[in-house]
């Protein structure tokens, strides 16, 4: 097993260096350099070439690539053009905030996504499974900006119930009030997206629960007298937990994109925001850093996800 | 010269481990197989599962990939592509799969199931086409309204002498059989296996039987071959192996032949235990260090047993 | 090889028409006639069939007559009306363009471009599939490996940045980004159903009887993995009119000037457009739910059909 881990983790490296050469020759392409809009529009093109100079614009491609790889080693993402700021802490605040969102929005996704999986493989083919069947199929089938809209449409603004932009409130003062004060800027886009990624979770625990109901084990357990919910709980349950844990690597790519727009339509402060602006101002040295980021962490997700795999299935596992 | 000569025949599968992939040892699935097929005549490949019988079958009609050993057809080694093509081994040999519903593709008519080795092989016209098919249906006892119809229209038996007529439709001379009966219930066996044996008289065509059951086997071959984990342990006559198997592995094999006379149940059983016995205690002497069988011994003009050395020595008589 | 002059060449013409005639009527129903007897049987289905086809007729028609330019001219005369008022049937935005006309034009781009996604992406990854699953060996392990990188990129991001880059670029250009980005799903399904059709013995039979393999990937495995391939093109078209439409949401779709559905539901970007002139976005939300929904529900259906265990429709 230790075998497929290494593996796996060698070919990350390749395709990473990969990734990290399609980036910055990406973002090299842009047109527009980083200087032209933002200082002051008549001035003078001498300054602007010079300043170019000294940020090592006008060297060749692979000279600046070196450059950037050998600052990403020693943790230095270089400076943003726009802030003014090192990318690096950029980076943390804003990455703090997307951070805080993904991990409450995946765990109110499994929060909801297992119990209803379970329940609606219990309950195969009467209404409770329809509902369900049902609440997949809306989910699924919507795009989620949509319903990220219409979701801050009504219960932000209409109802009022939930904030509509930012983090953390200007005027939450203390640890408890501020921590209350972010809870309440994260739970309106978390429970959206977690409503809208059950998907994948609650089919996978349907089927299996249903293949279970019929298996012999199950059979043999309840004509022992094992009560339903003890076999649901003891079997059923455990043997579909790794496999589920594997799921959540895998939705990792999802989460991070779907963070850029839930940021932009709750003006939510985080890498996703971070990345629109940079964008837009040409700051291509915090758009190559968040484009490897995220890929970097796709990477790790996927990795995580095989590994648990290999480990729960011994069909998966090359030895 | 025979019409097939297999010689030495090898199918290797590398079994890759360690870090980087690399070969560290072969699954052996075929090691050594000789023998050869005269025109018309039916010789039959009997093995357990795994014993590389149908590896064998693949190998020889091109499915499998040949470690190392020759294919002969008549007299030129069909392993190199260029002969392969010059003699159109292709469209002589076909073969016959073991389930009939896999084998014919669910989504194709039975017309165009039929016709497609026309097709690649010949260019008729379509009505000559449609007339060839409709021969072949009727050779295999079909009626001309099947021509229109699905497979999963038809029964287990239908269905397998459909794949006899497509097998036929080349005018093949040697046609390879992989276990064609074996997913048939036994009233149907013998329906097809008829079938096959008129067509081998009205068209002269040799078969490769595959088979496990040696019950089968002697309705339908002239020769036999035993196969043993990838070799062979006997080869013979009809009458040489079932009335005088030399092999232990033969002897057990021909011992799980069911009986249907109930009279002689007592002794059968006894016998059956004997032979068993027999097996156990002589493993280890028919059998070399690897668990493989011995390279085989002519002991008459038709027979051949994989004998272990210590047998030779004695007086090259070997009593059965 | 003549020796096979059979007793049979006495079969006539009229016989070989009677006998297809009788096997058509005896054979059981086309998959197509399936299909639609499974829509007949389910309301819904047949509902969501004819908003989706009467609503992009309509789409097509009345989009045939109007004039992008007009429609998107300003005329602050017609500020922020509101629906039902003078003249405009859904009102105008701040530019005094009608809400109504945009939707048309919008719906007709975001469509076209779904449709000619779904269609690029689907075939690729079709193809893909086949040629991995069927081959096997070291071209699937490059595909595979080709499949792994891709799908580390993160898509979102890449393709918002490539289309800042593209300094020409118009619907045609923007599907074709798309497309590079969005084969990955249908590829590994049709992989997957491919390697399990190629062990089965219909295909090894291909092989001896001498058809080649191109032949055999299209001839004998596609028809076979047909309903899977139908199943997937709908959904994914569900799936792919959230793509164009969340990318012109955020800006980066659609050029400028050219109407969208997500670039109307951009309008709701700005906190007082959101509840104040509502019926800028929310029209084009509204009909982006119930498209999806629709081609959604069409394609479970579809799905349901091809599973006998799980049809409704009973057998004539």
């Amino acid at each position: 097993m230790w075998k497929t881990i290494l593996r796996r983790v060698l070919i990350m490296i390749p395709e990473l260096i990969v990734l990290s050469v399609l980036v910055f020759l990406l973002a090299k392409a842009m047109p527009g350099d980083p200087f032209t809009g933002s200082i002051n529009p008549k001035a003078d093109p001498a300054q602007i070439h010079h300043l170019m100079k000294i940020n090592g614009l006008y060297d060749p491609w692979y000279q600046q690539y070196w450059n950037w790889v050998v600052h990403l080693f020693h943790g230095d993402l270089g400076m943003s053009y726009e802030y003014q700021e090192p990318v690096m802490d950029l980076i943390k605040q804003r990455g703090a905030n997307t951070l805080w969102l993904a991990i409450f929005t995946m765990l109110l996704t499994y929060f909801i996504a297992l119990p209803l999986g379970i329940y609606a493989g219990r309950h195969e083919g009467k209404w409770q499974d329809t509902v369900v069947r049902v609440y997949t199929y809306v989910t699924m089938s919507i795009p989620f900006f949509v319903v990220l809209v219409i979701g801050i449409w009504i219960f932000g603004y209409g109802l009022n119930i939930f904030p509509t932009s930012g983090s953390v409130s200007s005027t939450a003062s203390g640890l408890g009030g501020t921590i209350l004060s972010r809870l309440g800027h994260i739970i309106l886009p978390g429970l959206l997206g977690a409503l809208f990624g059950t998907v994948n979770v609650v089919q996978y625990l349907r089927s299996e629960v249903i293949d279970a109901k019929h298996s012999d084990y199950v059979r043999t357990a309840r004509s022992k007298g094992v009560p339903m919910k003890d076999i649901y709980k003891h079997h059923i349950f455990r043997n579909s937990l790794l496999p589920i844990a594997a799921f959540a690597g895998y939705s990792i790519t999802g989460l991070l994109g779907g963070s850029i727009f839930t940021e932009m339509v709750f003006s939510y402060p985080g890498m996703g925001l971070l990345f629109l602006n940079a964008i837009n101002y040409r700051d291509y040295t915090v758009i190559t850093a968040l484009v490897l980021l995220y890929g970097f962490l796709n990477l790790l997700g996927t990795l995580l996800s095989d590994i648990i795999l290999s480990v729960v299935d011994p069909r998966v596992r090359i030895e | 010269m025979s019409l097939i000569e297999v010689k030495n025949l090898k199918v290797h599968y590398p079994i890759r481990g360690g870090f980087f992939n690399r070969v560290v040892d072969n699954v052996k699935a075929v090691d050594g197989v000789s023998f050869s097929i005269e025109e018309g005549e039916t010789i039959g490949l009997v093995g357990e599962s795994g014993s590389g019988k149908s590896t064998t079958g693949k190998a020889i009609i091109g499915l499998e990939e040949i470690t190392s050993g020759s294919i002969l057809y008549k007299g030129k080694d069909v392993t190199k592509r260029t002969h392969r093509k010059q003699l159109k081994y292709d469209e002589a040999v076909q073969m016959i799969f073991q389930d009939s519903m896999s084998s014919l593709n669910p989504r194709k008519r039975i017309e165009d199931i039929i016709a497609e080795p026309l097709r690649n092989f010949e260019h008729l016209s379509k009505d000559e086409e449609k007339l060839r098919v409709l021969q072949l249906l009727d050779i295999v006892g079909l009626d001309p309204d099947a021509l229109y119809k699905y497979p999963h229209q038809f029964s287990g038996g239908q269905r397998q002498r459909i794949g006899v007529a497509r097998a036929v439709a080349t005018d093949p001379s040697l046609i390879i059989a992989d276990e064609p009966v074996s997913a048939l219930d036994l009233s149907v066996q013998a329906q097809v296996l008829n079938f096959m044996k008129k067509i081998q008289r009205e068209f002269n065509i040799s078969y490769l039987f595959i088979s496990h059951d040696l019950g089968v086997v002697r309705h339908m071959c002239d020769k036999i071959a035993i196969m043993h984990r990838g070799r062979l342990v006997e080869v013979g006559t009809r009458d040489d192996i079932y009335d005088n198997p030399q092999h232990i592995y033969t002897k057990r094999l021909l011992a799980a032949i069911p009986e249907t006379n109930v009279n002689n149940r007592e002794q059968n059983r006894e016998r059956r235990l004997k032979i068993e016995q027999e097996y156990q205690n002589e493993q280890s002497q028919y059998y070399d260090a690897d668990g493989l069988a011995f390279p085989l011994v002519q002991i008459s003009d038709t027979h051949f047993v994989a004998l272990p050395k210590e047998s030779l020595n004695k007086q090259g008589e070997v009593n059965g | 090889m003549d020796k096979k002059t059979g007793r049979v060449s006495d079969i006539s013409e009229d016989d070989l028409k009677r006998l297809e005639k009788e096997a058509a009527e005896e054979a059981t129903p086309s998959r197509s006639r399936i299909m639609w007897n499974e829509f007949k049987a389910d309301k819904p289905a047949l509902i969501s069939l004819f908003i989706l086809v009467a609503f992009v007729l309509f789409v097509i028609i009345a989009s045939m007559f109007l004039n992008v330019h007009k429609v998107m001219a300003t005329d602050i005369m017609n500020f922020y009306n509101k629906p039902f008022q003078s003249g405009s049937f859904l009102g105008s935005d701040s530019g005094g363009r009608s809400i109504g006309q945009q939707l048309i034009i919008g719906s007709r781009n975001s469509i076209s471009i779904a449709i000619g996604l779904t269609v690029i992406s689907s075939s690729w990854g079709i193809f893909w599939g086949l040629t991995s699953g069927y081959f096997g060996g070291k071209a699937d392990l490059v595909m595979q490996r080709v499949y792994d990188f891709m799908m580390i990129i993160p898509m979102l991001m890449t393709i918002i940045v490539i289309v800042t880059i593209i300094p020409h670029y118009n619907a045609i250009t923007l599907t074709l980004i798309l497309s590079a980005f969005y084969w990955m799903g249908t590829s590994r399904l049709i992989r997957s159903r491919t390697l399990a059709e190629t062990q089965k013995d219909y295909v090894r039979a291909s092989k001896t009887l001498g058809t080649s393999n191109w032949k055999i990937i299209f001839r004998e495995i596609m028809p076979n993995i047909s309903s899977l391939i139908i199943v997937d093109t709908t959904l994914s078209f569900a799936e792919n009119i959230g793509v164009e439409t969340g990318l012109s949401y955020l800006g980066f779709g659609l050029p400028l000037g050219t109407p969208s559905l997500g670039t109307l539901i951009a309008n709701a970007n700005d906190p007082e457009n959101i509840t104040q002139y509502w019926w800028t976005w929310l029209p084009a939300a509204l009909e982006i739910i119930i498209l999806c929904l629709s081609i959604s529900y069409i394609g479970q259906v579809i799905r349901r059909s091809s599973n006998a265990s799980q049809r409704r429709a009973t057998e004539k």
